[in-house]
């Protein structure tokens, strides 16, 4: 996700938005949530980022499929999303590729996938209503749903904490 | 739109070809001396200053093309292909009367596709977000090109802003659309952006001395389509010449006045620097927007003025037309899917039957498949002359069909 470049924006207030999060220590066993717990045990890998401020989270019931989302970051730089245009459905994207792109208050923003694999489905909702990308990026506001077809992506991402560290520290 | 160019060209390679090309440049006697003039201090120094603090520099391109799809495919190719790291880029550039419309909008909801074509106006669809403009000669584009990371739309508009107070002593404001607004109310400029990585671009209108009723009747709709839609939409706003304001603002001295006031500007500190900071940019320089200049422009300029991408990139929508059949209003209504229909109804009056049906009719005819025109519906109606309308329940519903 882009357009953040110039907005100076505040962040210790989305902290508390994300709440499900689950941490990969380096020696990979330990995990730290301060959400659900069994939601942490269920799943390997929380919600990472991309630099481009796209979320993927996998799918606690199939670790094959992975939902894409933009960061609380991203939606508050673009403001008030008017009109989201999203992959099709059985779309083969690579990872990178430019999907689709969030039309804010007169700026067009590509929309970069963050994972390669096969779009299974697209969320109506947030296209018949693009403001849910603004009120709830990370449960409502989704994106599309991918079936992923090389899983080794997800390691490069980034965890909450360095995704936390890399908004704060950076001029995007 | 899948432009697919493989041949990124370095910019400096690039200002020594457009150095050699430009000082012929006749567009704009005013401004072509000092292209000329820049255009050789910056082919005395080849190389581009080097990276750093104070390596960026910054130059002036002059588009001589009027076409709209051709300046849009400069400015699509630019945003893909230039490394704008060091060197910031100000296009300018104008067209023959044309409509724009945002990348997301719907050219049936922002105008009448026919009367265009009587008129010999081009639709265009832009590849930034926005609403729908007008464009002939008396407008002034203006393309803000930089890296993603400097991309700085008000800071853009602070130097529009700057020259026209500091040239003709206009005090224009940037309300909260960011369009510029002269005496809180007349709109002289409208924005839109395009962000990407690495590039991102935000381009405006100026509005100099453009024909103001061909403005207006160019952005008319046609009211008898009703269309359901989430497309983005526009807002329309009174608007103003700047000739009308300030009789000395002409076109050349406005390209001129703001080609200038860009190139005092440091854009890393937003300061006016005066000319001692001009001495730092690459100046004016006229562009040909050509195969030659720009390997694949041409195939990017056949996809902005593909059907495709101008009428099938429209976001699904529902169009709908209403007859007077006597005993009310019957509508034809149509789901059309990147320009093309899907579905096509015929909606009854209340006790009114079609073929023996009534209520929300599935007509099967030829237009289904096709692509949309507001041509379509004649072909509907013509298909439903196959049967005729009937009064399912004459007693009781008569009077109601006739309310």
């Amino acid at each position: 996700m882009v357009a953040v470049s110039l907005c100076r924006v505040i962040f210790p207030r989305f902290y508390s938005l994300s709440c499900r999060t689950v941490q990969r220590s380096s020696a990979g066993r330990r995990s730290i949530s301060t959400g659900s717990p069994n939601f942490a045990a269920a799943s390997q890998i929380g919600r990472v980022y991309t630099d481009k401020h796209e979320w993927v989270e996998v799918s606690a019931e199939d670790s094959t499929v992975a939902t894409v989302g933009i960061s609380h970051y991203a939606q508050e730089a673009l403001g008030d999303v008017v009109f989201a245009q999203l992959p099709s459905v059985g779309a083969e994207i690579k990872q990178h590729d430019e999907v689709g792109a969030l039309e804010s208050v007169k700026a067009a923003s590509e929309l970069y996938s963050p994972v390669s694999g096969k779009v299974v489905q697209v969320n109506t909702e947030v296209e018949n209503s693009p403001g849910l990308i603004n009120k709830a990026c990370y449960t409502q506001g989704w994106l599309f749903k991918i079936l992923l077809s090389n899983s080794d992506e997800l390691k490069s991402l980034m965890d909450e904490d360095a995704y936390k560290k890399f908004v704060s520290s950076s001029d995007h | 739109m899948a432009f697919a160019i493989n041949s990124a060209m370095k910019c400096t390679k690039f200002t020594s070809v457009l150095v050699r090309q430009c000082s012929g440049g006749t567009l704009l006697s005013g401004v072509t001396k000092n292209a000329a003039t820049m255009a050789s201090s910056a082919d005395l120094r080849p190389t581009a200053p080097a990276g750093g603090q104070n390596g960026l520099s910054k130059s002036v391109f002059i588009s001589q093309s009027r076409d709209i799809f051709t300046n849009l495919a400069l400015e699509d190719w630019m945003y893909k292909n230039f490394d704008f790291t060091d060197h910031h880029i100000m296009l300018l550039w104008r067209n023959d009367p044309c409509v724009v419309i945002g990348r997301h909008q719907n050219p049936w909801v922002e105008t009448d596709t026919e009367l265009l074509d009587r008129k010999n106006v081009k639709m265009a669809r832009r590849n930034s977000g926005g609403g729908t403009v007008y464009h002939d000669p008396g407008n002034l584009n203006i393309t803000f090109f930089s890296p993603k990371s400097r991309y700085n739309r008000k800071q853009n508009l602070e130097i529009l802003a700057n020259t026209l107070e500091k040239q003709w002593n206009l005090r224009p404001e940037i309300n909260k659309k960011e369009d510029l607004i002269i005496d809180e109310k007349y709109k002289i400029s409208g924005t839109a952006s395009k962000l990407g990585r690495p590039n991102a671009y935000h381009h405006c209108t100026l509005l100099v001395n453009v024909e103001k009723a061909d403005l207006k009747s160019s952005l008319l709709k046609n009211e008898k389509l009703m269309i359901k839609t989430n497309a983005t939409s526009s807002v329309p706003a009174p608007t103003i010449n700047l000739s009308e304001i300030h009789s000395g603002i002409t076109m050349d001295a406005l390209i001129a006045a703001v080609g200038w006031q860009y190139m005092k500007t440091d854009d890393l500190t937003n300061e006016d620097k005066g000319w001692g900071q001009v001495q730092k940019q690459k100046g004016f320089q006229m562009i040909n927007p050509s195969e030659e200049w720009f390997p694949g422009i041409e195939k990017i300029r056949d996809e902005f003025a593909s059907w495709e991408w101008r009428y099938g990139k429209t976001p699904k929508f529902e169009v709908s037309r209403s007859y007077d059949i006597g005993w009310g209003l019957m509508d034809i209504s149509m789901t059309v899917e990147s320009g093309v229909i899907q579905e096509v109804y015929l909606v009854c009056p209340d006790g009114v039957s079609w073929g023996g049906m009534t209520g929300k009719i599935p007509v099967a005819t030829s237009v289904i498949n096709q692509r949309f025109s507001q041509e379509s519906f004649i072909l509907v109606e013509r298909a439903l002359k196959t049967h005729k309308f009937h009064m399912s329940e004459p007693s009781n519903r008569r009077h109601a069909a006739h309310g």
